[in-house]
């Protein structure tokens, strides 16, 4: 035993040594320059990738790389759809249209008939060139009922290649708004590969080593990162002028939050789209770390944070306690006290910044609300909620308590945090809240069941169109588990049906949607089914020691939307890193 | 590692007033209870002086410590100084409840192996061994996660039962040289019941050795309860000190520079089970003679 | 022997068959569906889809077998070494996640564990009753050991890392790189390696070097040492039998501590994201991945049985009394 001490301090002394030797911060990357690889070849060192070539980014995985199917939009790794598969269109937010991308147009020829031509000289990374016949069987897919889809299918009839390069779309009915949605959202596969995989391998396979259009191509993975190497040969660089200059991705998986903070100072990381509490002190301290505006919010928003009432729970069943319930909330106090101005205030309609064209500003000016104890306390004292044993609550209308239990995810601290603030706040205007923290588990299980009485979210995101936060809000029929929409099982057959009415509008026809929003809009602030709290920032904290020209309010730099999360490499996030410059060329 | 192994001797009550002398004269043991008082006076009594509850948000967020926040205030502007007592008072609760509980279990199957022997012993002594050598953390963290702990009480509770075996291993060996002194015996002889021994004649005859026990299982609650807490199986209600670390992590209180976030509850921790700890070796000194400084 | 060793066999098998019901029965009782919970992250909403994902998943899962059978399936499977299948990276099997994540784990515990024992030991051997060590150690040694493992850790990362900038305060190597055997790397890796190591050999010291300090001084009060002194035999020598005897006491210490060791290198390695189990039952707690952190939790009953095993096995080699068949009782 002593004979292994000795044997083992001298051990430990070592470790320190070489510990010493090289604890001039990260690794010295730059030694591994050999690795400048040539063109098209395999022949990078992938044990050790140069640091200026390199792009470092995080925020989009919260596990190990499962796999690189792009048909798994919710848990492929970062980047399969957007660096290796691609859409038809992207969509630019901005100027609020699509932009052309391996389609080189699309138009209705007639009201039910949609075309779409390609562009010529695309190849897939095996060098196969893409042909119609990809693009059929890439929609024909959503035949399987378990392809994410396979709802296109109730109001899209056939999908016909016309020749190599032009697809057409044959409709029962039009859905302008959400047929816009699907150009941008779904990934082309090829044919060639793809043919004869079973529903199984389709839904669940791993599809290691992927083939797309992309201008990255898959390089190697580990549990805590994924590689992408930039492919020579991509279209893009002649159809579209656009040369990315990054020669690697590295997205990195989030371990947590503070760690992607950490990366960040460290100077290991370029972007980081995590939400980081104090991002605001960041860019205000010399760290050189800077995000979308240089002053509050910071970020450009990317989705509303609803407060969902129960439908078909007393209180909540009352459209005058829903709207007491809205004017409780301070959601100053958690934009400031919270995110520390991280976030901004959502509308009354809850409709993103971008989509302010379609919000009716004489609809919100009337039937808006906003933070008013006392309009709160009026609200209910004019239903005839009162406060009957003087406890300082008010009790439901037949005398009984009310108590409603708010429920965010345990461990998810920022909302745990907020639904403090909201359940003081509500409690001020007599509305007993508590807060509580089931597992997500638990609680995506009685969100989906309807037992909850009031639940925070947030999952739907900016798209091209109001239509997606709508559906989200009145989607009908309630069914016996509500997964994705409507969690508060509101039920409303016109609403509903002007809903629908907005879907088939035509995407460029902004009066005639405006139109049937105005009424939405109506609806939904008289009957407040859900309520905008905040609206969550597209979190991106760039670093500017390796890579340059990041997307800013700044004159002369880029405006698209700086984000590596699944679905929004589409809708700006390629676009930012197509655009970046090295520091250092 | 425990002093614990090792058998005492038996003290008669005259040794009892020795004790006390050597007791005020114990370095160890008064730095050690001195702190102690001073960490559980604050637990008590700070939650009272001060008027804010430690949720509010009563200042500046990230504000460093100064005359109006002892301890400065962390990134919602809630004052640490504040969350500090509410968290001591609730990291005492969870020491004594845990730690309680825990010697409670330990002396009664220590006793009941240790003095009954036989078939009792080889059933408690296996029950104790196989608790003994399962991680208590990697079970606390099966428990917490799928029963979902969200009080101060049950997480003392899981502490509890689950920590008490090599207490139990320990009062047992002390029982067995007990068993069979002469005391025991008379008292035996006379037809007193077992419960009545255990309770009248072994327990006082090692009532140090128990309380020194009590004082390690206390320290080891506290301990456990804070990395629980850290890892997010801690109360969803209230502040302890655990919480606050875990907090200030979770908010990057370290790369934001914010050192009086987690500065403080780790100090709070350390400096109580320290306490503890040095106060044992204290009373171990003051009970065993040997050991005294020479 | 025999009987010894066979005793405690039996007592390892028994805790073991206790871990695995424990395991298998406590998620049984959780609120909360796992299927529900990978059909919410799917973001489905048709109802033929969700019910064709719900079979998919509950067949996989073996939730829909009566409860007897889903007990002995579990056996079964975990005999030929699976664990199910990870819900956090589904489709990989658990195994294979827990396997990407044990050289880190024993990487920093063994060392730590093993350092901080002989260096504790003798530590504390050679303050005890040495006026001025004594006074230094004693202290030092109740305050490491006293702190929350995490706490040093945060404090080490912090005053190492993010002040000093010396060492990287996460994940186990240089995101430039891959795992291979070149000198860069294995450097990048100890460089990682170092904050976490040290806070848990730190703390872990302070509690060996009390433990030995107070055995020493309990040896050297002991009849035999004043007998050996009142003999006029060296100083060096009655302290070499203290010694040797002190060690007894520490080895069963040791086995005692391991679950308390194992809980630090969980704690220590959230504070680094360090790659090892610690990290991985974090990401499975907030995941409410049950079969990963079953998987864990059962590793870590295995790692910790085998360990005491071995230092059942140190304990006879160094101890003649129980080579002569003590039965072990109170070991």
């Amino acid at each position: 035993m002593r004979n292994r001490a000795r044997f083992l301090v001298p051990l430990l002394a070592a470790g320190m040594v070489a510990a010493g030797c090289t604890s001039g911060g990260p690794a010295p990357a730059g030694q591994g320059a050999t690795a400048s690889a040539p063109a098209g070849g395999q022949a990078a060192d992938p044990n050790s990738l140069p640091r200026n070539e390199t792009l470092y980014t995080s925020g989009t995985q919260w596990g190990p790389p499962a796999n690189f199917n792009p048909i798994r939009e919710w848990d492929s790794a970062t980047g399969t759809k957007g660096l290796a598969y691609e859409t038809l269109f992207h969509y630019d937010p901005n100027a609020a249209k699509l932009v052309p991308w391996l389609a080189e147009s699309g138009t209705w020829v007639d009201d039910k008939t949609y075309e779409v031509r390609l562009r010529q000289g695309v190849t897939w990374s095996d060098k196969q060139p893409l042909t119609a016949k990809d693009v059929v069987y890439t929609f024909e897919l959503g035949k399987m009922k378990t392809i994410p889809y396979a709802n296109l299918w109730d109001w899209l009839t056939s999908v016909e290649a016309v020749d190599d390069r032009t697809v057409k779309f044959s409709f029962s009915k039009a859905n302008y708004q959400q047929w816009d949605f699907n150009l941008y959202s779904r990934s082309i596969v090829p044919q060639h590969i793809w043919n004869g995989r079973s529903e199984e391998d389709v839904l669940n396979g791993v599809n290691e080593n992927p083939v797309g259009t992309g201008s990255y191509t898959y390089m190697s993975h580990d549990q805590d990162r994924v590689v992408w190497k930039k492919r020579d040969d991509w279209w893009g660089k002649a159809a579209l002028n656009m040369d990315p200059k990054p020669r690697y991705i590295v997205d990195i998986v989030n371990s947590s939050n503070e760690v992607a903070m950490g990366l960040l100072l460290q100077k290991g990381l370029d972007m980081s789209n995590n939400f980081l509490p104090g991002a605001a002190n960041l860019v205000k301290g010399n760290f050189g770390i800077s995000t979308y505006y240089p002053e509050p919010p910071y970020m450009l928003s990317a989705n509303t944070a609803w407060l969902v009432p129960n439908t078909t729970k007393k209180p909540m069943d009352d459209a005058e306690f829903r709207k007491a319930l809205a004017y409780s909330v301070d959601t100053k106090k958690i934009v400031e006290g919270v995110y520390g101005n991280l976030v901004k205030a959502a509308d009354p309609t809850g409709l993103l910044p971008q989509w302010d064209a379609y919000i009716d500003k004489t609809v919100t000016a009337e039937h808006g609300f906003s933070f008013d104890t006392a309009k709160a306390k009026k609200l209910l004292a004019d239903a005839g909620y009162r406060d009957r044993d003087g406890d300082g609550l008010v009790e439901n209308k037949d005398g009984s308590k009310i108590n409603l239990k708010l429920i965010v995810p345990s461990g998810w601290t920022d909302w745990m945090e907020a639904i403090r603030v909201i359940a003081a706040s509500a409690k001020e205007s007599g509305i007993n809240i508590t807060p509580d923290f089931p597992d997500f588990n638990a609680l995506v299980e009685t969100r989906g069941s309807g037992k909850f009485d009031l639940v925070i979210n947030n999952e739907r995101q900016l798209s091209n169109t109001p239509w997606t936060y709508f559906d989200y809000v009145f989607q009908l029929p309630i069914r016996k588990t509500q997964n994705t929409v409507n969690f508060g099982r509101y039920e409303n057959k016109e609403a509903w049906d002007l809903v629908q009415k907005l879907d088939q509008v035509k995407a460029d026809d902004a009066e005639g949607m405006k139109a049937v929003t105005s009424q939405i809009e109506k609806i939904q602030l008289q009957e407040m089914p859900i309520i905008p709290l905040w609206y969550n920032g597209l979190w991106s904290q760039v670093s500017g020691t390796v890579w340059k020209n990041w997307p800013s309010s700044a004159a002369g730099t880029p405006k698209a939307a700086p984000a590596m999360w699944r679905n929004w490499l589409e809708l700006g996030g390629f676009e930012t890193v197509a655009q970046l410059q090295p520091v250092t060329p | 590692m425990t002093v614990l192994d090792t058998a005492l001797p038996p003290s008669p009550p005259t040794v009892r007033r020795e004790a006390l002398y050597f007791a005020l004269r114990n370095g160890k043991l008064l730095v050690g209870l001195g702190v102690i008082t001073v960490f559980l006076a604050t637990g008590l009594l700070g939650p009272m002086l001060v008027a804010a509850s430690p949720n509010d948000y009563v200042g500046l967020p990230m504000q460093p410590p100064s005359s109006e926040h002892w301890f400065g205030t962390n990134t919602f502007g809630q004052d640490i100084f504040v969350q500090f007592v509410h968290g001591l008072r609730t990291t005492f609760a969870v020491g004594v409840l845990g730690g309680g509980l825990a010697a409670i279990i330990g002396m009664v199957v220590g006793f009941v192996a240790g003095y009954r022997g036989g078939l009792v012993d080889e059933v408690l002594n296996m029950l104790t061994n196989i608790i003994l050598v399962i991680p208590t953390l990697a079970v606390l963290l099966i428990i917490n996660a799928y029963l979902g702990i969200r009080s101060v009480g049950v997480q003392a509770l899981f502490i509890g039962l689950t920590s008490w075996p090599w207490a139990a291993r320990a009062i047992r060996a002390q029982t067995f040289s007990l068993r069979s002194r002469e005391f025991v015996d008379l008292a035996r002889l006379s037809g007193a019941r077992a419960w009545k021994i255990i309770v009248r004649e072994i327990a006082p005859n090692m009532s140090s050795y128990l309380f020194m026990t009590f004082i390690l299982l206390f320290g080891g609650s506290i301990l456990i309860a804070s990395s629980l807490d850290f890892i997010g199986l801690g109360p969803t209600e209230g502040v302890s000190l655990g919480l606050m670390l875990q907090n200030a992590h979770q908010w990057s209180a370290l790369h934001l520079g914010l050192w009086w976030w987690f500065i403080p509850p780790g100090a709070g921790i350390t400096a109580v089970v320290g306490a503890l700890y040095v106060a044992n070796v204290g009373l171990d000194e003051v009970f065993n003679p040997k050991l005294r400084e020479t | 022997m025999r009987q010894y060793f066979g005793r405690k066999l039996l007592v390892y098998g028994l805790t073991f068959f206790v871990a695995v019901t424990i395991n298998w029965m406590i998620p049984r009782f959780m609120p909360g569906d796992p299927v529900a919970s990978m059909l919410a992250r799917a973001r489905v909403s048709q109802p033929e889809a969700v019910e064709a994902m719900r079979l998919y998943y509950t067949n996989l899962f073996g939730f829909d077998q009566p409860v007897w059978k889903q007990y002995l399936n579990f056996w079964a499977a975990l005999l030929q070494g699976d664990f199910g299948i990870s819900v956090w990276v589904f489709p990989t099997p658990v195994s294979t996640v827990i396997m990407g994540a044990v050289p880190y784990t024993l990487g920093l515990m063994i060392p730590a564990v093993l350092l901080s024992y002989f260096v504790g030991n003798r530590l504390g051997a050679f303050a005890a009753r040495r006026k001025v060590l004594d006074n230094t150690v004693l202290p030092v040694g109740y305050v490491l050991t006293a702190m929350p493992y995490m706490w040093l850790a945060v404090i080490l990362a912090w005053g190492l890392g993010v002040v000093a900038g010396l060492f990287p305060v996460a994940g186990g190597y240089s995101f430039a790189m891959r795992p291979n055997w070149s000198p860069q790397f294995v450097g990048d890796l100890l460089l990682h390696w170092f904050l976490p190591f040290s806070s848990l050999f730190l703390v872990a010291l302070g509690g060996w070097a009390i433990g030995m300090r107070n055995m020493i001084i309990y040896e050297l009060e002991s009849d035999y040492s004043n007998y050996l002194a009142a003999l006029g035999a060296p100083q060096r020598l009655i302290r070499r039998y203290a010694f040797r005897n002190a060690i007894l006491p520490q080895i069963t210490g040791l086995a005692l501590q391991l679950g308390v060791l194992v809980a630090g290198a969980l704690v220590t390695e959230i504070v680094f994201s360090y790659p090892g189990l610690g990290s991985l039952i974090l990401k499975a707690i907030q995941n409410q991945d049950l079969f990963l952190l079953q998987g864990t939790f059962l590793f870590i009953v295995l790692g910790v049985l085998i360990a005491n095993f071995v230092i059942d096995v140190v304990y006879v080699v160094v101890d003649p009394r129980t080579r002569t068949g003590m039965a072990g009782a109170s070991a």
